[in-house]
């Protein structure tokens, strides 16, 4: 049952693309919305049932490949779900290329992509499904008619492809150590030796990169922010995660060593904050929202790097729900009045709007009820550093405070597209929907205390003119920024490798 | 001798010198494959056993089939991506390399 939640959406593709050739052109959009929502079907009839396994095809374990359906997935897949239906709804006014069949195909190969990796308990099958995910999310990065999309987007290949082929390096080493790709056989049958640390520093720093996380953040700001409108939303709200469902298998399936938990740990926070300062930054509207991805995803591995899953796991449900919202909400200002900077960008006009972007404001700074407040406290479970912790939720109040103050000043009126419009305003309650769900209860006195400290910050770095300053390119050249940061992951790479091997 | 496990990694850790030092990109694209074309032979090199048979089904002794299996896999992966990059370079056009 569970590998036809990926089987529908790559039958969908394959027939699009039959479709056509006959002639069958009108039939291309039902078919492409039924691809995204078939798995929901699968997805229902599996989601009362817990601790569900199964080795595809019947073999046994040890030669087949298991796909599991339980707590550590369950969350993932939903928001990948969610975000799909959405995005999807979104798309089809969104995109009116002359062959707009190829990005239906494109999307679908994600979408069963991500939930091949996500079901996936087998080293290599979730390597795979998450290429083919990646491999789609390039193309579609690329089809961005922005100035600088295609350089990014060949950025993001480049590092994604390095980073892939040293995971499948360790992957090697795991297997050349224990025998097995199966990670719960894995789990059970090995005995922990320095190969098998390096293995794991490999697999991490790998992951990290194409996770995106500082310092090996470097492709994804450009390339989230070029992207189409929908396509950024998919991918700061779901395909980043799938580096880090990987980096959570290998933490339940290995004890993690001394040194790798306080490495991580560092990295977490020292994203959180270089993601928050970096955003407050940015003029420009969607690059702002791609540094606090950058940030956010330091939340998640912080909850990896304390082995706090469930923390991980439900700020990476909520994180995609929310940054998705954000995407598709800024977004659709954006291509209604055809500018990406906060300057000129406007929301007063739009009431709808700008609800939608003000609850997601909260949300993404954790203010009850909505899904960051509750997110946020399971993280904070087991952790030292709490003080930290409460300071980068203030760093995300304030540059959102910064996005809704520029957004409030008024400018072209524009309203966009009412279906792009009604995707948008529907996440934000899906967000308020699931915090109301797993936390019903307000903590105003904390809320309100961090909202008005932020607004402080907020004025006083305004009256600074921090806003003012203005980032200049610091490469002539790609290829020579692509060296640059091949090094940076190179000594990363290094330093795991000299401390743990 | 070395052992064709070193062989590959030593000829990923080439192809990541040439994502280090080269600047055109066509020449990263190569150097990306240089990399994958380590990662093959170490795979392949990790399912070798001394003195052992092919691996067809009624041999007692015979080598790992699993990770060239898997290999074949990373080449298609392979094959995909750096036609995309070289689509995505043609592309750019002039103003941007």
């Amino acid at each position: 049952m569970i590998p036809l939640i990926v089987a529908l959406p790559l039958l969908t593709a394959f027939l699009i693309y039959l479709a056509l050739p006959i002639g069958l052109r009108r039939i291309v959009k039902p078919l492409f919305l039924a691809g995204i929502f078939s798995p929901w079907f699968i997805f229902l009839i599996l989601v009362g049932k817990s601790h569900l396994s199964e080795v595809v095809g019947g073999w046994s374990r040890v030669s087949g490949i298991e796909v599991a359906f339980d707590f550590y997935n369950v969350y993932f897949i939903l928001a990948e779900l969610i975000l799909f239906s959405l995005v999807s709804l979104y798309s089809i006014t969104y995109f009116k290329h002359r062959s707009v069949e190829k990005v239906y195909v494109l999307m679908l190969l994600m979408h069963a992509g991500l939930l091949g990796a996500f079901v996936s308990r087998d080293l290599f099958n979730y390597y795979i499904y998450m290429e083919i995910a990646s491999v789609s999310s390039f193309a579609l990065t690329g089809l961005s008619e922005e100035k600088g999309a295609k350089g990014a987007a060949f950025k993001y290949l480049i590092f994604s492809l390095l980073a892939s082929y040293f995971f499948v390096f360790s992957i090697g080493l795991i297997y050349l150590k224990t025998g097995y790709l199966n990670l719960k056989l894995i789990g059970e049958n090995f005995t922990p030796s320095r190969e098998l640390n390096a293995a794991l520093g490999i697999a991490f720093t790998s992951l990290l990169l194409k996770a995106g996380i500082f310092p090996l953040h470097f492709w994804l700001p450009d390339a989230h922010s070029k992207a189409p409108t929908p396509i950024s939303a998919l991918l700061s709200g779901i395909v980043v995660k799938a580096p880090l469902y990987g980096m959570l298998m290998l933490a339940l399936t290995f004890p993690l060593d001394e040194f790798l938990k306080k490495a991580l740990l560092l990295i977490a926070f020292s994203s959180m904050f270089f993601g928050i300062a970096m955003a407050l930054l940015q003029m420009d509207a969607k690059k702002l929202l791609a540094y606090h991805t950058v940030s956010q995803l330091g939340y998640i591995l912080l909850g990896i790097a304390t082995l706090n899953f469930y923390g991980a796991i439900y700020h990476a449900f909520a994180h995609a729900l929310f940054k998705g919202g954000l995407f598709l909400s800024v977004g659709t200002l954006i291509n209604a009045q055809k500018t990406k900077n906060l300057k000129e960008l406007t929301y007063r006009h739009d009431k709808i709007l700008m609800m939608s972007i003000l609850m997601l404001s909260l949300a993404i700074g954790g203010i009850s009820p909505f899904i960051g407040a509750f997110s946020k406290k399971q993280l904070l479970n087991g952790l030292v550093g709490c003080e930290l912790f409460y300071l980068a939720g203030i760093g995300t109040l304030v540059s959102f405070a910064k996005l809704n103050y520029y957004l409030l000043t008024p400018g072209k009126a524009e309203r966009g597209d009412s279906l792009q419009r009604a995707v948008s305003i529907t996440l934000a309650f899906i967000t308020l929907g699931f915090g109301i769900y797993f936390l019903p209860e307000l903590s105003l006195k904390n809320d309100s205390l961090n909202i008005l400290a932020a607004l402080i910050l907020f004025y006083v770095l305004k009256k600074m003119g921090l806003f003012r300053i203005k980032m200049k390119a610091k490469f002539g050249k790609l290829g020579r920024e692509i060296n640059f940061y091949s090094a940076v992951f190179a000594l990363l790479l290094l330093l795991f490798l000299l401390k743990l091997f | 001798m070395i052992d064709a496990e070193t062989a590959g990694v030593i000829v990923m850790l080439i192809g990541f010198y040439g994502m280090l030092t080269k600047e055109n990109l066509i020449k990263q694209v190569l150097a990306i494959n240089v990399v994958s074309i380590g990662l093959v032979l170490f795979f392949v090199g990790t399912g070798y056993v001394e003195g052992a048979n092919f691996a067809i089904a009624p041999n007692e002794n015979m080598v790992d089939p699993l990770p060239s299996t898997l290999m074949l896999t990373t080449l298609v992966v392979d094959v995909a991506i750096t036609s995309l990059a070289l689509a995505l370079i043609l592309r750019m056009g002039r103003e941007e390399i």
